[in-house]
């Protein structure tokens, strides 16, 4: 069921390519119209699953990186219909892609673990959903923030070619990168409380050995509070000492490749928590 | 039925030539009325712009019409014929379809790929089809061309990058900035290039100009003009400070604006941008401050570079470009060669339904005594056969391009018809109300 998204989304990621590099409107058309049939189909098949499973099917890798995907493709639309502003898609779209792989190719949605019965718990859901939302700000923000980079390198070397032509404006873009972090940094830090508040009521109580893994010591849960300081050292930044632009771009591409590494590989191989299926 | 193009243009006649051709002095309404009682024209367009003045007529005898365009712009412009005549250009038919789809596209323009002409070519269509002077052809050759100028525009990007030093600058601002309805400007200098800069960046919304000169007085006199406000020179370095696009253009032979100057200003500023157009020979400001972090700086020949750059980059769009009209003027001569079988193919349907009408009522008699849907069922065969004998014919003289063939076909049924004796008349008159629709038909291919 998972496979039935990553069609449209191949589809509207080729179209975006093909509306950047030859700036199409019909092709950039295309584009938009089968990302927002992906993301219903989407949203439709996260529900069928959740009616089949009893919960949002964001346990385990393959739900998670599947509801990520999916937020992402909702988060993008949004940046796109509010800033009419299409050139972001072509490095955003083909990232869901080949994300949406991991699902499909998977094909299955984690079963309810009996044991699990902890994870029933709404603060579960709302820590689950809160972080996968951060996690699509992030990818937007290190999205702009390298075509930022790569607008501003064309103009400091007055050698304006391929994205002078195509990318919008340097403030539009960090504008667009600050946003995105604020919100992303709003929903990881919910999130990581809510888990917080979660653990303390749930550890006393279980001796499964995922839950009494978690702690600051767990590589997982080391790495995202290691990016949520990145993001709000980035946002202080901003503020107080007046870093935006290229440093501010930078540091969210930064901080995002440590998420991204923390999604994928880390939580298949290294974790000893956080992996309930 | 041919269509004829008389004019003159910026690659035919001189600059003083065509400004006493140019119809938009008098006004191109007045022009038309006057071009739609000469005899023999059905329908005109008066395309008229500060590089170009142009008539497109559709007319049966291109010859004479020629000479009566010729004639007419001299005498409306009071012109001398043989002055005005080594400047005049005349095409017909396929040449002149491909000279508007040329024109429309930017490809016949001053500087290639020009935007602007579209709009103006919008404007010459739409003031001639309000006065009711264009009809079915100049409506349908028209729409085509603003589809080829829109699908050259999107498919080659002709019309992309500014050509010109001041717009280079512009566009580069708005890269850094976007809008610049917020943006602060600061002129170091208050000379020729420094005013046509900054008229620029007024006309592009930049909301406050400072202006500061050596000279308090030309400062003053700057500001005025462009509704700025004169800086003591003395504040440059406060200034350099809350500005965003820094413009210097002084005659001075030593930097004006040093890497100190820069990084200073660009502390209280943090990461603000600071765009530096240094248009200045010798260069107002100290090269190496382009190095500082968010400091933009792009001198005189920076800008030329990037316009030279824009204009090559435009001349290899220019192939792509003429491949896209061809391919629209030969489907529109298509279009067109299938038009002029409609009239044979009208007298032809009539025939036929004449002599169908005519065997009913012979019939008549006999099939009275046949019951009423009988009866409707037997107008209805024989209805139904002649479309089925018509079909096949209608279809290949609709289809055929070659323009020679066609007109071989429509003389052999009007021969083996004797369509032209058709007693209710096969050619519709060309002025008449129907055949001059002032609505614009929508492109259809």
């Amino acid at each position: 069921m998972n496979a039935l998204p990553l069609l449209p989304y191949v589809v509207s990621a080729a179209a975006y390519v093909v509306y950047f590099a030859r700036r199409s409107e019909p092709a950039g058309r295309v584009a938009t119209v089968t990302l927002v049939l992906g993301a219903l189909t989407h949203t439709f098949v996260i529900g069928m699953q959740t009616v089949q499973v009893g919960h949002i099917p964001f346990v385990g890798t393959t739900g998670a990186v599947s509801s990520f995907v999916c937020l992402l493709a909702l988060a993008y639309l949004y940046t796109e219909m509010m800033t009419d502003e299409r050139a972001m898609g072509v490095f955003i779209v083909p990232l869901m892609a080949i994300l949406q792989l991991i699902p499909a190719l998977a094909n299955s949605v984690a079963p309810r673990p009996e044991v699990l019965a902890i994870l029933d718990s709404p603060w579960f859901a709302i820590h689950v959903s809160a972080l996968l939302f951060a996690y699509a700000s992030f990818a937007l923000a290190c999205v702009v923030g390298v075509t930022y980079v790569l607008l501003f390198k064309e103009l400091k070397a007055k050698q304006l070619g391929f994205f002078y032509a195509r990318l919008p404006s340097l403030q539009v873009l960090d504008v667009m990168n600050g946003r995105a972090v604020t919100v992303g940094w709003v929903f990881l830090t919910v999130g990581l409380v809510v888990g917080a508040v979660w653990l303390l009521q749930e550890q006393p109580h279980t001796l499964d050995p995922r839950v009494q893994a978690m702690s600051l010591l767990d590589p997982k849960i080391f790495i995202v509070v290691v990016c949520w300081l990145v993001y709000s050292f980035e946002l202080y930044a901003r503020r107080a000492i007046g870093w935006s632009g290229r440093r501010a771009a930078l540091l969210s591409a930064a901080g995002f490749t440590v998420l991204l590494l923390n999604f994928v590989p880390l939580s298949y191989f290294v974790t000893g928590s956080h992996n309930f299926y | 039925m041919h269509l004829l193009l008389v004019g003159t243009s910026h690659h035919s006649a001189p600059v003083d030539l065509r400004e006493r051709v140019d119809f938009s002095r008098r006004g191109v309404p007045d022009a038309l009325s006057v071009l739609d009682e000469i005899h023999g024209i059905t329908e005109v367009v008066v395309l008229s712009t500060c590089n170009r003045s142009e008539i497109y007529v559709m007319c049966e005898d291109p010859s004479h019409q020629r000479d009566a365009l010729a004639s007419f712009m001299s005498a409306y412009h009071d012109v001398p014929e043989s002055e005005l005549a080594p400047h005049l250009y005349s095409r017909l038919d396929a040449d002149a379809v491909r000279h508007l789809f040329r024109v429309a596209a930017g490809l016949d323009a001053l500087v290639v790929g020009e935007p602007q002409i579209l709009g103006q070519v919008k404007d010459a269509f739409t003031t001639a089809s309000q006065r009711g002077c264009t009809g079915t052809l100049l409506n349908r050759l028209f729409q085509w061309s603003f589809g080829v100028g829109k699908r050259v525009r999107s498919e080659t990007g002709l019309g992309e990058g500014a050509v010109s030093v001041s717009f280079a600058a512009i566009s580069l601002a708005k890269k850094i900035f976007g809008d610049l309805t917020g943006a602060r400007a600061l002129l170091i200098g208050a000379g020729e290039m420094a005013e046509l800069t900054a008229t620029h960046l007024r006309t592009h919304g930049v909301g406050r100009i400072n202006v500061a000169s050596r000279t308090p007085a030309h400062a003053a006199a700057l500001a005025a003009t462009v509704q700025g406000e004169a800086v003591p020179w003395a504040d440059i370095t406060t200034q350099l400070t809350s500005a965003d696009i820094v413009v210097t253009a002084t005659g001075s032979s030593a930097p004006i604006v040093t890497r100190a100057h820069v990084d200073a200003a660009m502390r209280p500023r943090r990461d603000r941008p600071l765009f530096i157009i240094d248009i200045g020979l010798p260069r107002d400001v100290d090269p190496s401050s382009g190095e500082i972090e968010q400091v933009f700086l792009y001198n005189i020949d920076d800008l030329k570079t990037i316009v030279r750059e824009n204009l090559t980059r435009r001349q290899s769009k220019v192939d792509r470009a003429e491949s896209i009209v061809d391919e629209d003027v030969e489907q529109f001569m298509v279009w067109l060669g299938s038009r002029a079988a409609i009239p044979t193919l009208v007298a032809l349907r009539r025939r036929f339904e004449t002599i169908r009408q005519s065997e009913l009522a012979r019939l008549k008699p006999k099939l009275a005594s046949l019951p009423p849907a009988t009866q409707g069922r037997v107008d209805e065969i024989t209805r139904l056969v002649v479309e089925k004998l018509l079909s096949e014919p209608t279809e290949q003289l609709r289809t055929t391009t070659d323009q020679e063939r066609v007109a071989a076909y429509t003389d052999a049924l009007n021969r083996l018809f004797k369509l032209q004796d058709d007693p209710n008349g096969t050619r519709s008159d060309p002025r008449s109300p129907a055949s001059r629709s002032k609505v614009p038909t929508s492109r259809d291919r």
